[in-house]
């Protein structure tokens, strides 16, 4: 028996340490002091009525009718502004996209935004923002848009986003697409795949 | 009643001895688990993000510290322990190990599933989510006795006698007594 326990004794510390170790050395490795949630779980049974402060702009029908009232409720109770489907798509074929005065922003991993992204949309992978935060940022700095997505539903990443794009950008210009990419898929709308720009658009899953 | 060194050869194979069914019984449970937990580890290993969030989910740690390390140091270490199965070094502090795990998870697991069926008003076996053990959205009575298999099967590799095909079975026993 006390073989046994110092047996499992020595497991637990070797393989601690192999497996802190092992962490640090991955490419995927997560960074144990940063705080990845930083927004705290908010009610969502309480529907609360959606409007934003959006609600002032001449060419903003802020509302999300579409996407879920829990998303949106969650969305409002953490001070993010929401947008729906049809603001988005207005958005995307407004002239100021193109000058990219109104940029996109997917807050999704490597993996997803290769398989599918809004044309046009920067990446800026919430969990990893340090291969992607340069060229954002400057995008950011001189768009008076910004609309921040990821799946919709119970994704968070783009709220995570949003939070984080807010410490450099004026809050009053971050939107978040409450339906997300899912939405946008389900609208049978173009998305482009591979790098940003690549080209390359499909509209079927 | 038995003296210390008889329980010590009791709990091994003496030299020229066949094996046991039994004894491959033993080999073959620590195959299985080695392997599941090497794969499970792995997955979660490959995606420490996806895993991360999915802890997150059980609202039980709230320190992002503690948070991060779980989701950072579980999966290496589930595979750390899968080796040591598969190869056979400290196969029953290994096993030992397993259980630790399962109890605490399993629990979890059950209580968040029992949380999911009050909330959606679902039969509590009809509950399905992706409990971050690994092998993606699965039933939950499917998950329960997945791992009430595991326990079985790592608690009869803790009462196992030293196994065939083992590099180092007992860590902390000279070798000569451990083949």
């Amino acid at each position: 028996m006390k073989h046994l326990l110092a047996e499992s004794l020595a497991i637990a510390l070797v393989g601690g340490v192999l497996s802190f170790s092992a962490n640090q050395l991955s490419s995927k490795g997560l960074n144990l002091a940063r705080n990845y949630f930083p927004l705290s779980p908010s009610p969502t049974g309480n529907s609360a009525p959606v409007t934003n402060a959006l609600s002032t702009s001449s060419d903003a029908n802020v509302v999300a009718s579409e996407a879920s009232d829990q998303t949106v409720a969650r969305l409002e109770a953490r001070g993010l502004q929401a947008i729906d489907h049809q603001t988005t798509l207005a958005w995307f074929k407004d002239s100021a996209f193109h000058q990219e005065l109104t940029i996109f922003v997917d807050a999704r991993d490597d993996q997803n935004y290769q398989a599918g992204h809004i044309p046009g949309a920067y990446q800026l992978d919430y969990y990893r923002p340090e291969n992607y935060l340069p060229s954002v940022l400057q995008a950011a700095s001189l768009a008076q848009k910004i609309v921040v997505y990821c799946n919709g539903g119970d994704c968070e990443d783009s709220e995570f986003t949003a939070r984080l794009l807010a410490t450099v950008v004026p809050a009053e210009r971050i939107f978040v697409y409450a339906g997300g990419i899912e939405e946008w898929f389900a609208a049978g709308l173009p998305v482009e795949i591979g790098a940003r720009q690549s080209g390359a658009l499909r509209t079927a899953r | 009643m038995l003296t210390k060194t008889q329980k010590a050869t009791a709990t091994k194979i003496r030299p020229g001895e066949k094996p046991s069914l039994r004894d491959w019984s033993g080999v073959l449970a620590r195959w299985i688990l080695g392997a599941l937990f090497i794969y499970m580890g792995m997955t979660k290993a490959l995606d420490p993000v996806a895993f991360l969030k999915l802890i997150r989910q059980y609202e039980v740690v709230y320190n992002p510290y503690l948070l991060n390390s779980i989701a950072a140091a579980l999966p290496w270490f589930e595979m750390f322990c899968g080796i040591l199965l598969l190869l056979g070094v400290a196969v029953r502090g290994s096993a030992l190990m397993l259980i630790l795990m399962l109890i605490p998870f399993s629990i979890l697991v059950f209580l968040r599933a029992q949380g999911i069926a009050e909330t959606q008003g679902l039969a509590f076996c009809s509950v399905k989510f992706d409990c971050g053990c690994g092998t993606g959205e699965i039933l939950i009575c499917r998950k329960l006795t997945e791992n009430a298999g595991l326990f079985l099967a790592s608690l009869w590799v803790v009462f196992s006698r030293n196994q065939p095909l083992c590099l180092r079975f007992d860590l902390f026993r000279p070798r000569s007594q451990t083949t």
